[in-house]
């Protein structure tokens, strides 16, 4: 009972973990991709090489690099909690802009060529007749990466974040028993059972249209 | 309604239009024949807008969108080039209606967005031009559900929807087999009876040759040959045009 509480208390911060990179990534990734689709060079350039990074490199790594690197440069880490938000923040918004790039690649030029000829406006062109397109051609995408963020927070421990996984762990090696860590395994998959359900009635709400 | 002279476009270094000019009066129907890359959609596009002229004049309704200041074309401002748009309605092959808008939404969204119709006065005249288009059936349906033809017509009303003074046709059936191409080819012709100026891009040749008060054959970035449909179509001057005529014959 006492570690049920306990490994329940460590969900409620893997699910602050999880809920606060989706807040910040979603709309962050938005800006990346805007900044992977400008003409402008040199912003191009450094969007590249920083979704290249994030891509690239283990996110364990930059976890550590987030915690770490400010004490060596500035005498001071930020807290780990939110060390390891500004990690996954960052590394996720890069697999966003990707999967936004993707998604506004598969719209036809026809649509836009459509609009101009129908006398939209960029802005209703974009927000009316392209957003929603991408929208729905990148839900079964965003639903993945949705799912590997539920896994990807137990990397937070590795850097002292009092999550699930840690719980989990710690109680094990105390209790010299596998139960606390295959009860996490199940916390997990229960979140994103509950993750895959919202993404499947989201996709067939979408489904109106081919 | 339209007079275009000496327009010329390059893709750069491709040369696709030299030296085009042309008329269509009010209420007249052209048609443009000529093979594959002759810049047929080129300049249709350049009347519409989706591709910028190097060089020439092109008065519509008459508002000058460009004219020449003898080196290259130099267009009027974007708020005078909207207006202008508004007056030319294109047809494209590829229908290109909106996925996630119903058949009825299809047709009242510009006139909503940018005619600032109301809603039932946009609804009201969507089910008049549906009504005309036989597909007074189909106001709800989503596009993936329509037959290609029917995606066609809807794509014509959704451009007259606008009223716009000429409406364009790019190969407006190249993308469906013979019987919807009847189809659509009955719905212009409808149009040309009730005297809506129309310029036709088309491998029809008889329905071009019906239909049309004057035709255009264009080869490589030129007009050949001009005429009316019985010079054009019955005895070319050109060796050109008579070849490619002929080309459809068997
Ligand atoms: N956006 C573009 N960029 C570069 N070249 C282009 C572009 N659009 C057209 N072209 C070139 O311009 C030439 C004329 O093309 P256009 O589409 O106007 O021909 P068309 O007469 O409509 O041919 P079709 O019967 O195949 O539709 C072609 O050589 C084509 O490759
Ligand atoms: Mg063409």
């Amino acid at each position: 009972m006492q570690l049920l509480l306990q490994l329940l208390k460590g969900t409620g911060v893997t699910l602050e973990v999880f809920s606060l990179t989706l807040i910040f990534s979603l709309p962050l990734g938005f800006v990346v991709c805007a900044g992977r689709m400008t003409r402008i060079l040199p912003i191009r350039w450094i969007v590249d090489l920083y979704i290249q990074i994030m891509r690239g490199t283990p996110l364990l790594l930059q976890l550590l690099f987030f915690y770490f690197a400010p004490f060596y440069i500035f005498g001071a880490s930020l807290p780990r909690f939110w060390a390891a938000i500004l990690a996954f923040t960052l590394n996720y918004s890069a697999y966003f802009a990707e999967i936004y790039r993707s998604g506004m690649q598969a719209i036809e030029v026809g649509q836009y060529e459509a609009s101009k000829v129908l006398g939209f406006t960029k802005a209703y062109t974009f927000f009316h007749i392209v957003l929603p397109q991408v929208i729905k051609n990148i839900i079964p995408a965003i639903g993945n990466e949705v799912i590997t963020l539920v896994k990807d927070t137990a990397l937070a421990s590795t850097i002292g974040v009092i999550e699930l996984f840690r719980i989990a762990q710690t109680a094990s090696s105390r209790e010299f028993s596998t139960i606390p860590i295959f009860v996490a395994g199940v916390f997990y998959f229960i979140m994103n059972y509950v993750v895959s359900k919202i993404f499947d009635v989201v996709e067939k709400r979408m489904a109106y249209y081919r | 309604m339209i007079k275009a002279e000496h327009i010329s476009k390059s893709f750069g270094d491709n040369v696709v239009l030299t030296d085009i000019s042309f008329e269509l009066k009010k209420g007249q129907v052209l048609s443009i024949i000529g093979p594959s890359g002759s810049g047929k959609s080129t300049l249709l596009r350049i009347i519409t807008q989706l591709e910028r002229a190097d060089n020439g004049t092109l008065n519509i309704d008459g508002d000058y969108l460009f004219k020449s200041n003898g080196e290259r074309a130099e267009y009027t401002g974007s708020k005078k080039a909207r207006e202008i748009g508004l007056k030319v309605g294109l047809v494209f092959q590829s229908f290109n209606l909106f996925p996630h808008y119903t058949v009825l939404k299809n047709i009242t969204a510009a006139q909503r967005a940018v005619l600032k119709r109301s809603k039932e006065e946009s609804e009201e005249k969507a089910i008049v031009l549906l009504r005309k288009m036989s597909l007074e059936d189909k106001a709800h349906s989503y596009p993936f559900e329509l037959s290609g033809g029917q995606k066609q017509r809807v794509s014509i009303a959704r451009a007259l929807a606008l009223d716009p003074e000429v409406l364009f046709f790019d190969e407006p059936t190249s993308a469906l087999d013979p019987e919807l191409t009847r189809e659509i080819l009955k719905v212009i012709r409808d149009l040309s009876e009730e005297n809506m100026t129309m310029a036709v891009v088309t491998h029809e040749m008889a329905f071009a040759k019906g239909i049309s008060d004057w035709a255009i054959f264009m080869d490589k970035g030129v007009i050949v040959e001009e005429g009316s449909p019985a010079e054009l179509f019955d005895s070319p001057k050109e060796d050109r045009t008579r070849r490619f005529i002929k080309s459809f014959e068997e």
